[in-house]
């Protein structure tokens, strides 16, 4: 029954998730730090000026609360103060309470459980003190990149993206496929006599790549009937997820990386997602 | 050709004596009639093929039990039949004058209906290298989307077309074609309890469909071909039957299987977002490539059915149309030819090629004289009752074993009788045509395209059992037979 499944192929290509757009509302905004008083209310407006996004377009400004040193004591407490609050948003920075900023190796433990924990998405600015930070970087969102490695059907990161994108901006819909992991199924495939090797690399990853383009494409439509202008475009490739995002952001200026850190099935983050939060220390991450 | 098949004919006549002194075929054909020659056969050897023939039909309606492929099947009886043939001297030595030239030719090449095997595999290299097109597909969703997803239209629509396509194209392909439209669709719109339902009366219809045209079915051509009826004859004459059937059977298929139209808005807004997912243009490889197929099938189409009419084309036969357009479609694919080769289904043409040869040995050895006299008796009950009982007992057989060896034995009956063989517009030869076409609705294992329905149901876990399927099908095999009598009766005779 070859034919069978090859029709039932054709029919599953052609069903093609389309973007549905909810525009997010950012109402609360909570600032952890472990800054002094003094330094909390300069970091705060360093934030405000670069996420002016959410508060240009209806005329509505969100609400800013900070929460430093004094508000909690704990992991433990922060994350009480976080669910009562009710924020849309939490703004902080990788390594509270600890000097390990000096040696990037992790996001912290204050960082690592909110991203996992918090109901609301975290964004990790680079850190105050570090000096890492690119040029163009925490001055506006003009240039945002949506990161994944499967974008298709993602409506919410496409969602948060397309609403910290100024207008008139840049949304970056970015789709890499891991090299090393397609090149293990192909070794797989080139010892399978059945199948050829050539045809089935190629048709693989013409149909990997092709899933995320259509999506794009889908995305584009839908914002231009909403009215949104902003300039979708897409950068679907196949690659190495950390060399690639590195040199992407470079490449293209990218002012805030958006991408996705819970995971349904585990309480750990995202396995795409820790090593690129660790790594990319350059510009502010949005974690979903 | 020409001499091929007048020596097809006159073997088939059985001019044996004749054949071996290598005279021309045309004075042989004139030389002995049929009676003559038959009569020579030893009732023992008749009956001895009769035998291997009951044997053929029972080991092709265990096909699947045997895990035999059909050409292995007919193939092995055909070398057998053609050696136990020649022991006992009932077949006519090969030698043929062909252009006033003497040659040799095995008993079992001209005992092949050429024209016939060119039809299928031509046909289906057409149909294969269009649907690359994406033309078949795009039709498919864009019905898909104009139902937008509420389920009768859905099935309305789904019929409309597996009907369309199995006269188009052929049964199974149809059933293909539907069948995993069917439930990528439903599974996208959440009614998998559909699934079972939408399947069955799809495969119902795509024996219904498998009447519209001559080169629908393998029985019409076998039929058609041995009646002499024309492809537009045969459209007009069995059309408003698959209308007919058609809508009945949508209408029965929709009560029995609880098919509901949606009632809320939220439901058919739903329904319509998940259907708008599907992009009808995706499989398109160039518009150019499209529209190329659009044409070219309406010109195969239309080359089909003036084939009998038309200068040249006429004496070269269908066979030749459907190959021309099989090869001229492969122009466009020509650096990958092969690829659509390995795509034709050998296993049915070389069940074709053993079927014939069987057959043909069957004609010596004056079976299909035997049983014909049995036919004999039921003709002469008169076109009413004769015809009736013929399409009923067609039905019935076809619905335990393939189709095509019922169709092929009844036309060879039909047309060795004195009254129906010159007559194309004999009630019997329609009878034969609704029944082999109709009877593979009772059972699962009734026609390749049921088969083929059942093998999605299994493929998606759902589950039939020959008896279930047997049940939930007998009231449509029932309504679509006594239709087709009601029809054959009042309109066809």
């Amino acid at each position: 029954m070859a034919k069978l499944d090859q029709f039932e192929s054709v029919f599953r290509a052609a069903d093609k998730p389309v973007y549905g757009y909810e525009r997010v509302e950012i109402a609360k905004i909570l600032v952890v730090t472990d800054l002094p008083a003094a330094e909390v209310a300069e970091f705060r407006s360093r934030l405000q000026g670069f996420l002016s996004v959410l508060s240009d377009d209806t005329g509505a400004v969100p609400l800013w609360v900070d929460l430093g040193v004094d508000a909690f004591q704990s992991i433990e407490e922060l994350l009480e103060l976080v669910a009562s609050e009710g924020a849309d948003l939490v703004c902080t920075y990788r390594n509270l309470f600890t000097k390990a900023w000096v040696q990037p190796h992790s996001l912290g433990d204050y960082v690592d459980v909110l991203t996992q924990i918090a109901p609301c998405p975290i964004l990790v600015a680079p850190h105050p003190k570090a000096g890492r930070e690119f040029d163009h970087a925490m001055k506006n969102t003009d240039r945002v990149m949506a990161i994944t490695d499967h974008l298709t059907g993602d409506d919410q990161l496409v969602n948060y993206g397309v609403r910290f994108t100024l207008p008139d901006g840049t949304l970056f819909l970015s789709h890499v496929e891991d090299e090393a992991q397609f090149e293990r199924y192909i070794a797989t495939i080139s010892k399978i006599p059945s199948i050829d090797t050539d045809d089935a690399k190629a048709a693989i990853l013409e149909q990997l790549l092709k899933e995320p383009s259509d999506y794009v494409s889908s995305c584009r439509d839908i914002l231009a009937a909403q009215g949104i202008s902003i300039d979708t475009r897409a950068i679907v490739m196949l690659g190495h997820h950390l060399r690639e995002y590195k040199r992407l952001i470079v490449e293209h200026e990218v002012d805030l990386l958006v991408l996705n850190t819970k995971d349904e099935d585990q309480l750990a983050m995202h396995g795409l997602a820790y090593p690129l939060a660790v790594e990319l220390r350059e510009i502010p991450l949005l974690m979903l | 050709m020409v001499a091929i098949g007048t020596l097809q004919e006159a073997t088939s006549a059985g001019t044996l004596q004749e054949a071996a002194s290598a005279v021309p075929l045309q004075e042989a054909l004139s030389a002995v009639p049929l009676q003559e020659a038959t009569s020579a056969v030893p009732l023992a050897v008749t009956l001895l093929f009769f035998g291997l023939l009951v044997l053929l039909i029972t080991f092709l309606a265990l096909e699947e039990r045997l895990h035999a492929k059909k050409s292995v099947i007919a193939g092995v009886f055909a070398i057998g039949c053609l050696l136990l043939g020649e022991i006992l001297e009932i077949l006519p030595p090969g030698t043929v004058i062909v252009g006033g030239e003497t040659i040799h030719l095995p008993v079992y090449i001209p005992g092949i209906d050429w024209n016939v095997l060119a039809i299928i595999m031509g046909s289906s290299l057409f149909v294969d290298i269009i649907s690359k097109s994406g033309l078949f597909t795009w039709i498919a969703i864009v019905l898909t989307k104009k139902s937008r997803g509420d389920p009768v239209p859905l099935l309305v629509y789904y019929g409309v077309m597996t009907v369309v396509f199995s006269a188009v194209l052929n049964n199974v392909t149809a059933m293909i074609i539907v069948g995993s439209l069917t439930v990528v669709s439903l599974k996208r719109l959440g009614r998998d309890d559909l699934l079972l339902g939408f399947l069955l009366i799809e495969g119902f219809l795509t024996n219904v469909g498998g009447l519209l045209t001559l080169i629908s079915s393998v029985p019409n051509i076998i039929v058609g071909s041995a009646a002499d009826i024309s492809f537009l004859t045969f459209f007009v004459k069995s059309g408003p039957y698959v209308l007919v059937a058609m809508i009945a059977s949508l209408w029965l298929g929709g009560r029995l299987f609880g098919i509901e139209r949606l009632t809320t808005d939220e439901e058919r807004e739903t329904a319509r977002n998940l259907v708008d997912g599907f992009d009808e243009n995706d499989s398109i490889e160039s518009s150019w490539a499209f529209w190329l197929g659009a044409v070219m099938l309406v010109l195969f189409v239309v080359a089909i059915a003036t084939a009998s009419v038309t200068p040249y084309v006429r004496e070269l036969g269908m066979g030749y149309v459907a190959m021309g357009f099989g090869i001229i479609m492969l122009v466009r694919y020509k650096s990958v030819a092969d690829k659509f080769y390995q795509a034709i289904d050998w296993d049915l043409l070389g069940f074709f090629a053993g079927l014939f040869v069987v057959l043909n040995v069957m004609e010596h050895a004056a079976v299909l004289q035997l049983a014909g006299s049995g036919l004999a008796r039921i003709v002469a009950l008169g076109e009413t009752v004769g015809s009736a009982l013929t399409l009923v007992a067609a039905a019935l057989a076809s619905s335990v074993t393939d189709n095509i060896p019922i169709a092929a034995v009844l036309a060879k009956m039909l047309s060795s009788h004195p009254e129906i063989g010159g007559d194309p517009t004999s009630p019997f030869w329609w009878a034969v045509i609704f029944g082999a076409n109709l009877g593979g609705n009772l059972t699962p294992i009734g026609s390749a395209s049921t088969l083929v329905a059942v093998t999605i149901i299994h493929k998606h876990d759902l589950t039939i059992s020959f008896g279930g399927f047997v049940k939930k099908a007998l009231p449509f095999a029932a309504l679509q037979i006594v239709l087709a009598v009601v029809y054959m009766l009042a309109f066809l005779r």
